[in-house]
């Protein structure tokens, strides 16, 4: 590696190390950080209204316990992790949540976060669950409500032309994300797993401008490389819901694997679509965030009545992506207690079934002791299509 | 359990040793032990291949290959037609259908709770003070099975401690327990859509009464192979003479690690 | 028959009201309807969900719905969910989700491979629907996932899904500001799910009977809340235990005159129970709330134990689907659509202004303490189901809550001075924990002890109650 090369990298690895510390800086000088979890949440306004958006994110080492006493176990464990670490302070220097309608494990546990966190700001977004013509009129007025709050909360108006840059923002940092999954379509890839975990990480944490910075550092840096940083081997789509971590990916690595794509919520879910730059921005986030965003919480309508052509309009998504980075093999990786994913799985599996890719499905709870069973299935997983 | 199991032209031998923390330490005992019924010294073997959950423990093993794999080629190599294999340890429970290659395509795992596992027969036998081999046996004296918990080990032992207070007859409660097992072991199974001829393996083959409960629940015939508890060693051994066989065919170099039993020292 | 088969079948439940014991036969009537409609062709049918806002429209067009939460309680109930549990997750899906959906999906996919209703299928089975109505709904996501995971066995039926959100509880936002396009969009879902039905049945809605069918239900809303009301008695005429079965016609047969009928009757019967001083226990010492989740469907004989202790069940949330119309100021509108709309907004949001007023309240928890008050409560139960988060989830923080803000009962303590002090502690709490089907996850033993365990406390608390 160049000199400069270990620099960037360095810096990703600083950050990763200690999650937020940059934002956490930027807050002690009198910046306002809105923490989110779950894709759904409406960036955008965030930075329209001045204030940085801040992914918040588990733990797998850090096991459960204040959170335990507040929220029941039935709850999807990624959820529970992140409140039982907003509970235990350590995203203290936030200034609010915003929690969309995702999943009954963050609706029903709306209010238990914003009675238990004493953050002075908290909203919800109640994303539709249909894509109707009804359904946009009725998520605009819904962000429009989303804006009125963040108006409220920082005291300042939020203009047309305010939203428009910070939907232009976005869109590039989506991009950049894109151009650096560019770099693991070589065989072997140019970028490893757990190289781009790290990356993305950093990037959700950061003011979206200084996470485009980063990016553009990390992408000419990568543009250098003419090493590959792991050897070839069973090249792995990763899909699933937060995965946050790269417990998964370290492990298909240490069994001679290397994950190449996911269609994941911290990867190609959150940040493939793109919002429509022209027009009147509300409506185009509101297209962006209830249509093009994929996510089994969104019911699609089989305009098709057969299966195949349900699971197509439905799916079609992670086709795309195992035929653009050859995959050989998929992992769906879940976590226990996670309804919109957990109905899927039959209707998933005859999917990856029809496109002949051999798929692992796992159902975790989100925990660093599962590791070794984890890496028993995985191992067993890429002998058995090796 | 730790097992060896070195290959020849057949079985040159096979030891099974006890289990426990030190793993590096049974490893090296029981590669000693088999090495010396085999008359071999550690040099002339040609390849060492370490399975099950302790595998990373091997020092000396040149490859480290899933008990998924080695149970399946074990079991093809014993009984070429089968296509399902359930493995009942200890520890865990997995099932695993196979192809005609003895190459596994699905499987699935239960090594989260001790009620899927032979634990669960092993704390209810503690339990009651009856000797473990002696439990299956008793339990196809019951003609009543009473109805025990198959969720939770605990809560079984509680239902068992309840029906003992009752004067419910020792034999009812055990065939409910092994029920309980079995009933388990089977919704884990049925998950992969059995397809027959269906092997069991593992130390549950040591029980008649899960052996007679598991064709109750799977409502199929199970093969039972002679030596149950070697195996995966066994499946071990042969992926590993392929690995030998392919080198030599290409022409390419294996790597093997030095044929040292090192001594494993304890800290403190 | 399966009725008689195992010994594992629970002994009959005993009911405090004979409109209760009346549920059983009209349970199996909708069931065998169901079947018998598929058989002779007489009706479309529809699977769908509870609390929907929708059975006027259904009955308006003669759509009869299949329940398949019904259908899946009944398995459970009946002790005989297991096979269908198992079928879902020879599937692949995990046991942790909805077994109501688990039951469902699992008997679909068997009847569908069969070509027949699987073998011994409770009470005849559940009838192949002519098309399924979702509801995405903000409460629940099987809602929204069950039907379509069944329709990748059925790709022939068609799916209409109704998006029914409300605002939830925010404690900085009064909720009318937004009140107006929640209604808009609700109005369109509900017109959207007429035009399916047109298309599905080839006629066109009657938008008199409508008015009169929604009429019926606003009253029979009001009607209901005043035959609950009447429970505040002491001793109580009527439990949980039985409200589990009077749910049946208030959720299942909303909108029709059989239901206005049972409930004018149990109305009546409790007077005439109340003027007679006869209570669900013969002596009353404790009465509970019923303070959340859903039932553990194999074990209603529980209610039976808490009785054999001298506790009476007055109120509960579960199921409490109905609210006095009057007191929900719901906007006047002649036309039906519009008018369910508002209610059904009136409904999710009936506690928030009462929350807003109490500090640290939150609407569930205003509820609980409003029938504390109400119906003079000693304790509370919950039921944790481990399958379902719409109803279980926020349980022990509304417990905890509770506790925090809302003390009403005096105690006498010795203090640190070694003196007798006088303090308020919060209501007694219990959590019970299984499923609403899934019978391997509930322990009889366990579940006695707890139950012994509060009543005890309960005692206790009563024996240091200060004047």
């Amino acid at each position: 590696m160049s000199d400069k090369e270990k620099s960037i990298m360095a810096e990703v690895e600083r950050q990763y190390g200690n999650y937020g510390v940059r934002t956490r800086e930027l807050c002690a000088e009198g910046a306002k950080a809105i923490g989110y979890i779950c894709s759904f949440v409406p960036l955008e306004f965030i930075t329209a209204a001045g204030c940085i958006p801040f992914r918040i994110r588990g733990d797998i080492r850090e096991p459960i316990t204040r959170g335990d006493s507040l929220l029941e176990t039935i709850v999807c464990p990624f959820v529970r992790s992140c409140f039982d670490l907003c509970v235990k302070d350590r995203y203290d220097f936030l200034s609010g949540i915003v929690i969309p309608h995702g999943c009954d494990s963050m609706v029903r546990s709306y209010s238990v976060w914003s009675y238990s966190l004493n953050f002075p700001y908290f909203h919800f977004v109640n994303t539709p669950t249909v894509v109707k013509e009804s359904s946009h009129e009725f998520f605009k007025e819904e962000l429009r409500s989303y804006q009125k709050s963040l108006e409220d909360f920082t005291g300042k108006a939020i203009t047309a032309e305010d939203l428009q840059k910070a939907v232009r923002l976005h869109n590039d940092n989506r991009l950049k994300t894109k151009a650096l999954y560019e770099f693991r379509k070589a065989d072997p890839p140019l970028v490893s797993a757990a190289e781009l975990h790290k990356i993305l990480t950093v990037g959700a944490s950061l003011p979206v401008a200084e996470a485009n910075a980063l990016l553009d550092e990390v992408l000419a840096e990568l543009g250098r490389r003419t090493e590959a940083p792991v050897k070839k081997g069973p090249r792995i789509l990763l899909d699933g819901a937060c995965v946050d971590h790269s417990a998964i990916a370290d492990i298909v690595a240490e069994s001679g694997g290397e994950v190449v794509v996911d269609t994941t919520c911290m990867g190609t879910r959150d940040l493939w679509p793109l919002a429509d730059e022209d027009g009147d921005p509300v409506a185009s986030l509101a297209r962006r965030y209830l249509d093009r965003l994929n996510c089994p919480k969104t019911y699609r309508e089989n305009t098709t009545g057969t299966f195949a052509g349900d699971a197509e309009a439905r799916f079609g998504d992670i086709g795309a992506r195992a035929k653009e980075f050859t995959v050989n093999g998929a992992i769906l990786y879940l976590y226990k207690y996670c309804d919109p994913f957990g109905f899927e799985v039959p209707a998933r599996k005859a999917y990856y079934e029809s496109l002949d890719i051999p798929l692992l499905c796992l159902e975790d709870t989100y925990s660093a002791g599962t590791v070794g069973q984890l890496k028993t299935r995985i191992q067993a997983f890429l002998e058995m299509i090796g | 359990m730790t097992k060896a199991v070195i290959l020849g032209e057949g079985i040159a031998a096979s030891v099974i040793g006890p289990t426990g923390a030190e793993q590096r330490r049974l490893a090296n005992k029981v590669m000693e032990e088999a090495l010396a019924r085999a008359g071999l010294a550690f040099e002339a073997i040609a390849y060492v291949v370490a399975t099950g959950y302790g595998r990373i423990n091997v020092p000396f093993a040149d490859r480290q290959i899933t008990e998924i794999t080695c149970h399946a080629r074990g079991i093809h190599f014993l009984f070429p037609e089968a296509r399902t294999v359930i493995d009942v340890g200890g520890q865990d429970s997995k099932a695993i259908r196979i192809d005609s290659r003895g190459r596994p395509h699905h499987f699935i795992m239960n090594d989260k709770c001790a009620a899927g596992s032979g634990r669960f027969i092993e704390i209810i036998a503690d339990t009651m003070n009856i000797p473990l081999d002696a439990v299956g046996d008793l339990s196809l004296q019951s003609t009543s099975p009473a109805t025990i918990s198959s969720v939770c080990t605990i809560w079984a032992q509680q239902e068992v401690a309840s029906g003992l207070a009752e004067g419910i007859p020792v034999p009812d409660l055990l065939a409910g327990v092994h029920h309980s097992l079995a009933d388990r072991i089977s919704r884990m199974a049925l998950r992969l859509r059995l397809e027959k001829p269906v092997v069991l393996t593992g130390g549950g083959c040591k029980n008649r009464g899960l052996i007679a409960a598991l064709e109750e629940y799977l409502g199929c015939e199970l093969l039972i192979p002679e030596n149950p508890l070697i195996t995966g060693a066994l499946g071990a051994a042969l992926m590993g003479r392929d690995i030998v066989e392919k080198a030599r065919q290409n022409n390419l170099p294996l790597e093997t690690r030095p044929r040292v039993l090192e001594a494993i020292h304890l800290l403190g | 028959m399966t009725e008689e088969k195992k010994e594992k079948k629970p002994h009959k439940r005993m009911t405090a009201t004979r409109a209760a014991a009346s549920i059983g036969p009209m349970v199996k009537e909708f069931i065998a309807g169901t079947n018998r409609a598929r058989k002779e062709g007489t009706h479309k049918l529809a699977y769908t969900f509870i609390v929907c806002h929708h059975e006027e429209i259904l009955r308006a067009m003669d759509v009869l719905p299949v329940w398949t939460e019904n259908f899946a309680g009944v398995c459970g109930a009946k002790r005989d969910a297991e096979r269908f549990l198992q079928r879902a997750e020879s599937l692949g899906l995990s046991r942790s989700l909805c077994t109501y959906a688990l039951c469902g999906i699992g008997y679909d996919q068997w009847r569908e491979e069969l070509g027949e209703t699987p073998p011994d299928a409770p009470w005849g089975g559940q009838a192949r629907p002519d098309f399924m109505i979702e509801t995405g709904q903000i409460l629940c996501d099987p809602r929204s996932k069950w039907y379509q995971a069944s329709q990748q066995f059925m790709p022939d039926i068609p799916i209409y899904n109704i998006d029914l959100p409300y605002p939830l509880f925010q404690r900085d936002r009064d909720h009318r500001e937004v009140l107006g396009y929640y209604h808009r969009y609700i109005v369109k879902e509900l017109r959207g799910l007429i035009a399916f039905l047109e298309k599905q049945t080839g006629r066109k809605m009657n938008y008199d009977r409508l008015s009169e069918l929604v009429d019926l239900s606003d009253r029979i809303w009001n009607l209901v809340h005043e035959t609950y009301e009447l429970r505040r008695a002491k001793p109580s005429p009527m439990g949980t235990g039985d409200a589990m079965n009077t749910m049946v016609p208030m959720n299942f047969m909303m909108a029709t005159q059989e239901c206005y009928n049972f409930f004018s009757d149990l109305k009546k019967e409790l007077e005439e129970k109340i003027a007679r001083g006869e209570g669900e226990v013969e002596e009353e010492k404790y009465r509970l709330m019923w303070g959340g989740g859903l039932p553990a469907w194999y074990a209603l004989n529980d209610f039976n134990y808490f009785n054999g202790k001298g506790a009476s069940f007055p109120v509960e949330t579960t199921y409490r689907m109905v609210m006095p119309l009057d007191e929900m100021d719901l906007p006047r509108t002649n036309d039906p659509v519009e008018h369910l709309a508002w209610r059904w907004l009136g409904y999710w949001t009936f506690w928030y202004d009462k929350a807003r007023r109490r500090p640290g309240s939150e609407p569930d928890v205003e509820r609980l303490i409003n029938w504390v008050e109400d119906y003079d409560i000693d304790g509370i139960v919950v039921h944790q189901a481990f399958s379902c988060r719409t109803w279980h989830v926020g349980l022990i923080w509304q417990l905890n809550q509770l506790a925090k803000i809302y003390k009403p009962i005096p105690v006498l303590m010795i203090g640190t001075a070694g003196q007798k002090e006088k303090t308020n502690r919060e209501v007694p709490s219990l959590i019970l924990e299984s499923d609403i089907i899934d019978i391997t996850s509930y322990s009889e033993i366990d579940t006695r002890n707890k139950i012994d365990a509060f009543i005890e406390t309960l005692e206790s608390v009563r024996a240091n109650r200060a004047a």
